[in-house]
């Protein structure tokens, strides 16, 4: 008798926690207590927030040491590079102040909103997501800081996510390459528009619904187009395009975008103060 | 289980999932990283057996499923599932090899990866069945077998269960032999 119940009980706990979890997923799934998940994972993150701090304190420098004494050459490469490359860019930049002043002055006169006239929070990566199965970033700054839960992320000039969960002092960032993340792009002198869909951490994005006859010029830049209820704001850079092709009796092109931040090597963001008008 | 092995069990699971969301998370192979919250309900099954295994998965899946934005309560439920598999088949089909442990861990670590996708899947989230996941597979696989005997020295300490003494874990080891 003894033995029977020491048997089956194992697998009286297994489906004790079993259904359990089914519950739980249950009720996640069917959004009812997406409000309590959601501040619970902010609890998380927040009571985790000091000891990640500290181990990634302790961790980063030997990290960046390592790194930079495997890449010292290519360190050296790309200093080279980038120097040339600011160059460039700083005589750019005095050339865009005139056309940058009156285009603000037309966006005035028409009343139109723009992405670089929103305010921003500068916030720090402060690590990676710990799923194999999303493309996310933590951020060092949450609610605290005025960061609130569907605000986009740029980094640089280019677009990064947008915030899905914000707790008092940390914030996760879905990045643009997430399965899940779908962007409403424009492109083109035309203003053609196209989705751009997130295919996995480190490969580029795939943009779904240009009909063949659409010119796609490959390195073209792609923009937020931010349509009504969209998710990001209008003229935000995405990617620029990578390929190009219509597949043999297929109604689409298939194009593909690099992202014009380096979600990789993220290390600053800027979430921007934005939400979606309803 | 008396008071101080609580805190050995709640310790190690505490300093595990330091290791996984400070450390691992930054570190990638080909875009994939290793999960060590997997490891650990399949080092309390191995060791502790399959109820303990169960417990430690729901624990650690939950534990993870904070820090995630897969669908909450899926990583508890293919914990529970792994870590009671794995109590269940060791000792009764295995010897008593130093292979046994990190042999068990890699296939329980990719069946563990496939489930969750599997499932996820099943649940609405489609994107998880095509998102690297061989690569994710072999790397989850790989890093816990070997880490999978560290693991499970950490598990026996905190239950407190030597490999001679153990009511449960002992016998089965010698009906097997």
């Amino acid at each position: 008798m003894a033995l029977t119940r020491r048997s089956t009980r194992p697998r009286f706990t297994l489906l004790l926690l079993v259904l359990a979890a089914v519950t739980i997923i249950t009720i996640a799934y069917r959004g009812h207590a997406d409000s309590v998940i959601n501040s619970i994972k902010g609890d998380a993150l927040d009571a985790f927030a000091p000891v990640q701090s500290a181990v990634g304190t302790v961790a980063r420098p030997i990290g960046n040491f390592f790194d930079g004494a495997a890449h010292y050459g290519s360190l050296q490469s790309e200093n080279a590079r980038l120097r040339a490359e600011n160059s460039r860019l700083q005589t750019q930049a005095l050339q865009s102040v005139d056309a940058q002043a009156s285009f603000q002055a037309l966006l005035k006169t028409l009343n139109l909103p723009w992405a670089q006239n929103i305010p921003t929070v500068p916030a720090e990566v402060v690590a990676n997501s710990s799923s194999n199965f999303e493309a996310s970033i933590q951020l060092n700054k949450g609610r605290d800081a005025g960061i609130n839960t569907g605000m986009p992320v740029v980094s640089g000039s280019g677009l990064v996510g947008r915030v899905v969960v914000a707790s008092g002092s940390r914030s996760t960032v879905l990045l643009v390459t997430d399965p899940t993340s779908n962007v409403g792009v424009r492109f083109g002198p035309a203003g053609n528009l196209a989705v751009a869909a997130g295919q996995g951490t480190g490969k580029p994005l795939r943009v779904d619904l240009i009909p063949p006859q659409v010119p796609v010029d490959k390195g073209g830049l792609m923009n937020t187009s931010g349509l009504q209820q969209s998710i990001y704001p209008p003229g935000v850079p995405i990617g620029t395009v990578l390929t190009s092709g219509v597949p043999r009796g297929s109604f689409q092109q298939a194009v593909t975008l690099a992202p014009v931040a380096d979600l990789s090597r993220l290390q600053f963001v800027a979430v921007m103060q934005w939400a979606p008008r309803s | 289980m008396t008071a101080l092995l609580r805190g050995r069990v709640v310790l190690v699971v505490a300093v595990v999932l330091t290791i996984q969301q400070a450390l691992l998370a930054g570190l990638r192979v080909r875009g994939a990283h290793p999960d060590l919250m997997l490891l650990l309900p399949i080092a309390f099954g191995l060791v502790g057996g399959s109820e303990r295994g169960a417990a430690m998965g729901f624990a650690s899946g939950l534990l993870a499923d904070l820090f995630v934005g897969t669908p909450f309560g899926l990583s508890a439920l293919v914990y529970t599932l792994v870590g009671f598999g794995v109590g269940m088949t060791e000792g009764d089909s295995l010897g008593g090899g130093w292979w046994v442990t990190p042999l068990t861990a890699t296939v329980a670590s990719a069946a563990g990866v496939l489930l969750y996708a599997g499932l996820g899947a099943a649940v609405g989230e489609g994107q998880m069945l095509h998102a690297h996941l061989v690569t994710v597979t072999i790397v989850v696989a790989v890093v816990n077998g070997l880490l999978a005997a560290p693991t499970a020295r950490l598990a026996r300490w905190a239950m407190d269960l030597s490999r001679s003494s153990g009511a449960w874990y002992t016998p089965v080891r010698s009906q097997s032999r």
